[in-house]
């Protein structure tokens, strides 16, 4: 929170607004090209104050927090499995490296053709691009982990679930919280590129509807909306606790 | 005559590399009776360390035997307890929760554990880091949550694979008294291996002298224990008997230098 207090973080912001207001003046830039930014805010308001701002973002958020969950959900046992199997790790690692290589948009066509323009085809798209960092996360985690950590417990006569649960979950979290940082970025870029092409609500919806009819305020309230929202989520929600684990748990790993 | 505790006989351990298999160890047949500090000092690769992961049971032997109690030894158990060399004690556990790992995991009631817990924090000088993390702690404390740890999972036996080899020179000293004393008051059967001589002597009831790579037990001397004598490095030191004893050790190590 101490870095938002500093004023110098809005420096840049301040700047744009600057530059981008002297252009649209001093170079008498057509409104169908570029809007000033009271024109954008006076579409925030009307979008705001309609409830069509909260209808778009309430989809958007909702797809990134259900696809977070689901992706966490079969990722981190996912990535157990294969980080505690040696000849298992050595086949996948490959493998999710090329993955990683294929981005969720490139998969859209194929989605689309699929499951059609629906909510379906974007959360899959945003869960293949989450999960993949989170799996990949959480098996350098668990490979990272002392095998004497493993032994002394087995020696101590730990079944293999207490291995998991004293053991590789402890010793993997603060790569998992990594892995669900990176994938949560990755994964907000997919979702709004997804909705621009499905066009069934959400940011991404809202932006490329508004092309259609040249609307440049609302297109330039919807990408400062996905800025601003991703900034708010990461920093607020998900960074606060990547801190807490990588200072209680990092720390204590070495 | 105490009961034979661990027998390993015929074995033998070969290590799958890419160009073919490697020889680990030669032949080695040994017995360690209930109750006896028997400590293994060998150059480094000879595959004593080899030798302990078998009769821990992480590794299965190539050729031959390993077994405690009669029984044969197919995986790790709460019988054979192991201290390692380092990174081995729970970072993210506090100094007491590291000790009473074992005994969580045998579901030790709560007053029990906590009864055998202080015991062992008095008796290693741990008073006063109950709570702290391993990373608040220097190496030769570690060592001690590490060894405390075991002897609280009261094991049988105790496995030793060169405990003090990490902790700095002075620190050793203490820690090897302490561990000498503690052997003494718990008469655990302990297997002990290191590369240093002196530590073997002074710590071991037997001391066997290992060729080098592939190794086989060329020596077995045994050290005679005079009551408390030679359980402190002054007495020890002070001891003709004593310094007869890693002499010789001394030269059936030397023969093996490559």
């Amino acid at each position: 929170m101490g870095r938002f207090r500093d004023l110098r973080v809005l420096l840049p912001f301040g700047l744009t607004i600057a530059i981008w207001w002297g252009l649209k003046a001093g170079l008498d830039i057509s409104d169908k090209l570029l809007v000033s930014p009271p024109r954008v805010w006076d579409a925030f308001v009307v979008l705001a104050t309609r409830g069509i701002l909260a209808e778009y973002v309430s989809t958007s958020l909702s797809m990134i927090g259900i696809a977070t969950l689901i992706s966490f959900g079969f990722g981190v046992p996912l990535g157990f499995a294969v980080g505690t199997n040696r000849y298992a790790a050595r086949a996948l690692e490959g493998f999710l490296r090329y993955l990683q290589g294929i981005s969720g948009i490139a998969w859209l066509p194929l989605a689309i053709l699929w499951s059609g323009f629906t909510h379906t085809t974007t959360l899959a798209i945003v869960i293949y691009t989450l999960i993949v960092p989170i799996v990949f996360n959480t098996m350098t985690g668990v490979r990272a982990i002392p095998e004497n950590y493993i032994l002394a417990l087995r020696s101590l006569g730990a079944s293999r679930l207490r291995i998991v649960t004293d053991v590789y979950f402890p010793g993997a979290l603060p790569s998992i919280v990594v892995g669900t940082r990176l994938g949560m970025g990755y994964g907000w870029r997919a979702l709004i590129a997804s909705e621009m092409l499905v066009r069934q609500g959400g940011l991404g919806d809202l932006i490329f509807g508004a092309r259609t009819f040249g609307q440049i305020d609302r297109i330039m309230v919807g990408m400062i909306v996905i800025g601003t929202l991703y900034i708010v989520v990461d920093r607020l929600l998900v960074q606060p606790v990547e801190t807490m684990t990588l200072a209680r748990w990092g720390v204590l790993r070495k | 005559m105490s009961a034979d505790k661990i027998v390993v006989s015929g074995f033998r351990h070969f290590f799958q590399s890419d160009s073919g298999p490697v020889q680990a160890t030669g032949q080695i047949d040994l017995t360690i009776r209930e109750g006896e500090v028997v400590t293994l000092v060998g150059p480094s690769g000879c595959g004593k360390t080899t030798l302990l992961k078998a009769i821990a049971g992480f590794i299965a032997p190539t050729e031959g035997e390993i077994r405690c109690d009669g029984r044969l030894v197919r995986a790790p158990g709460r019988d054979r307890g192991v201290v390692f060399q380092e990174l081995a004690i729970l970072p993210w556990r506090t100094v007491r929760r590291n000790i009473a790992h074992g005994l969580e995991i045998a579901r030790v009631a709560k007053a029990e554990r906590d009864k055998t817990v202080e015991r062992l924090i008095g008796l290693m000088g741990l008073v006063g880091f109950e709570d702290r993390y391993p990373h608040e702690l220097s190496g030769g404390m570690r060592q001690r949550v590490a060894v405390a740890r075991t002897w609280a999972a009261d094991p049988d036996v105790i496995l030793m694979d060169e405990p003090f080899a990490a902790v700095d020179a002075m620190t050793r000293l203490t820690l090897q008294e302490e561990l000498g004393r503690l052997c003494a008051t718990t008469r655990k059967t302990v297997f002990f291996i290191t590369h240093s001589v002196e530590e073997a002597v002074f710590l071991g009831d037997r001391v066997l002298v290992m060729t080098r790579r592939p190794g086989t037990i060329k020596a077995t001397l045994d050290v005679p224990r005079h009551g408390k004598g030679g359980r402190d490095w002054d007495s020890f030191t002070g001891d003709p008997e004593m310094r007869a004893i890693s002499e010789q050790v001394m030269h059936l190590v030397h023969a093996e230098r490559v």
